[in-house]
């Protein structure tokens, strides 16, 4: 039997032809990171549209992270360490009402963006200096710049560091310590 | 008048709730957008380096303040509610889900870091709305096809993150959940201490959370008395992780999709007894 095309039919062609793609790319952007699914993340999604579905999986997010900063007051002299306060405790109405969980998915998105791409500013780019030019470094760095400095010309660090939250058993340790930034 | 009968409908009620708890947690911690925000757009923008892009999507940049997103939540607000009052397959229902879906892929150019699977959930159902709804172009069919497509994908989801944490030797070993439940960020103290008294209760979580998400698209083939099983499963599933670890905006996002679970269930031809 031939098809008879109209704009509807046509219409409706279109759409689940798109929606197969999209449910294909889906299942090609899981578990491993290939050519087809950097291309289809990096280069197509502009709008975040492929999902991810390893919730917590294979490494399930077992560790805090802790984001402080310090300030150079002279030559010797720094000032104490400073946390930005961000895993603060849920309250008795976050299973319905939880806006504090923006910030903790922001900035262990950053953290772990960061992370992750360390190696590869090691091994490829030669210089983990040039880590400085990246978008969660700098993201970080505008964070902790925004509080109040000992001075107008101010030079700031910060530390990325984690814990492993209420298990006391393992120590806190250090992610990156930046160089001094003047701010 | 909105009617519950029809399962685009039932979906999109469901997925509103979250939207509108979603949207409004946004407007609370919209200064996370203002110059010294996490997200600020002073910083946000450097990742659009390509010359190209930055002139496609110039006109949208100007909203990316803080008064600009707020301005564009308490829209989708309105948006969300219009909802309750036009059904979808309405011309006015489709435009207001349309503006919703405007919404949500904007905001999308500058929440990449801070969204999560619920919120890409959330745009998933909406587009494929939107899609399969356009007044005086679509079809029963058309629709059929976009229900299909959202059950699709939630089982694919809970198949996906059953195998991830069946290769992880974590999850295997049956001290993630423990592990996880002890972080300030998605634990809970008492959740932790008590996992940490009892250690057969998190190996049974643990894998019980493996065995039940990787088998879940047997909800869409098993008879319906024994696949409302799995969905019963992954309700109590959600509202726990929305109590325990404070993910509230998965329960109304994974709800959302269980309308097109039920009805693939029931469209299929054949059953396994």
């Amino acid at each position: 039997m031939m098809l008879k095309l109209n704009p509807i039919v046509i219409y409706e062609l279109v759409v689940t032809i798109f929606l197969a793609f999209w449910f294909l790319a889906t299942i090609l952007c899981q578990f491993k990171e290939t050519k087809i699914s950097s291309f289809i993340r990096y280069k197509i999604d502009y709008f975040n549209l492929i999902p991810l579905w390893t919730f917590f999986a294979p490494h399930p997010g077992k560790r805090d992270y802790h984001l402080l900063y310090r300030d150079k007051i002279n030559d010797i002299d720094y000032s104490d360490w400073q946390e930005m306060e961000i895993t603060e405790e849920r309250t008795i109405w976050s299973w319905l009402w939880n806006p504090e969980k923006r910030d903790k998915k922001i900035l262990s998105d950053v953290v772990q963006s960061l992370v992750s791409s360390i190696p590869s500013y090691r091994e490829k780019a030669g210089s983990l200096n040039l880590l400085m030019f990246s978008m969660p470094y700098i993201i970080v760095l505008h964070a902790v710049s925004q509080y109040k400095k000992q001075s107008q010309n101010c030079y700031r660090q910060f530390m990325l560091a984690e814990s492993s939250g209420y298990q006391k058993e393992t120590a806190p340790s250090l992610i990156l310590l930046s160089v001094f930034h003047q701010i | 008048m909105i009617l519950l009968n029809d399962i685009s409908q039932t979906v999109l009620i469901i997925l509103s709730i979250g939207l509108l708890i979603s949207t409004l947690e946004y407007l609370k911690k919209v200064q996370i957008f203002s110059p010294n925000g996490l997200l600020s757009w002073n910083v946000m923008q450097l990742k659009w380096t390509k010359q190209n892009e930055k002139s496609f999507f110039k006109p949208i940049f100007k909203l990316f303040s803080a008064p600009g997103l707020a301005a564009l939540f308490i829209i989708r607000c309105l948006l969300i509610i219009g909802l309750l009052f036009f059904p979808l397959q309405s011309t006015t229902g489709w435009v207001l889900i349309s503006l919703l879906g405007v919404s949500l892929l904007t905001a999308s150019l500058v929440t990449y870091y801070g969204s999560d699977g619920s919120d890409q959930m959330s745009m998933l159902i909406i587009i494929t709305l939107i899609l399969c709804n356009l007044p005086a172009f679509t079809t029963g069919k058309l629709r059929d096809i976009g229900i299909w497509f959202i059950g699709l994908q939630a089982c694919l989801s809970y198949t996906v993150a059953g195998i991830a944490k069946l290769v992880s030797a974590e999850w295997r070993s049956g001290t993630a959940i423990k592990d996880v439940f002890s972080t300030k960020t998605y634990g809970s103290k008492k959740a932790s201490l008590l996992l940490q008294k009892y250690p057969s209760a998190n190996r049974f979580l643990c894998w019980n959370v493996i065995v039940m998400e990787t088998i879940f698209p047997l909800c869409l083939i098993l008879p319906w008395q024994y696949a409302i099983v799995f969905l019963i499963w992954g309700f109590i599933f959600h509202f726990f992780t929305a109590l325990i670890m404070g993910l509230n905006s998965f329960f109304w996002a994974f709800m959302a999709t269980y309308p097109a679970i039920y009805f693939i269930n029931h469209q299929m031809p054949w059953h396994l007894f």
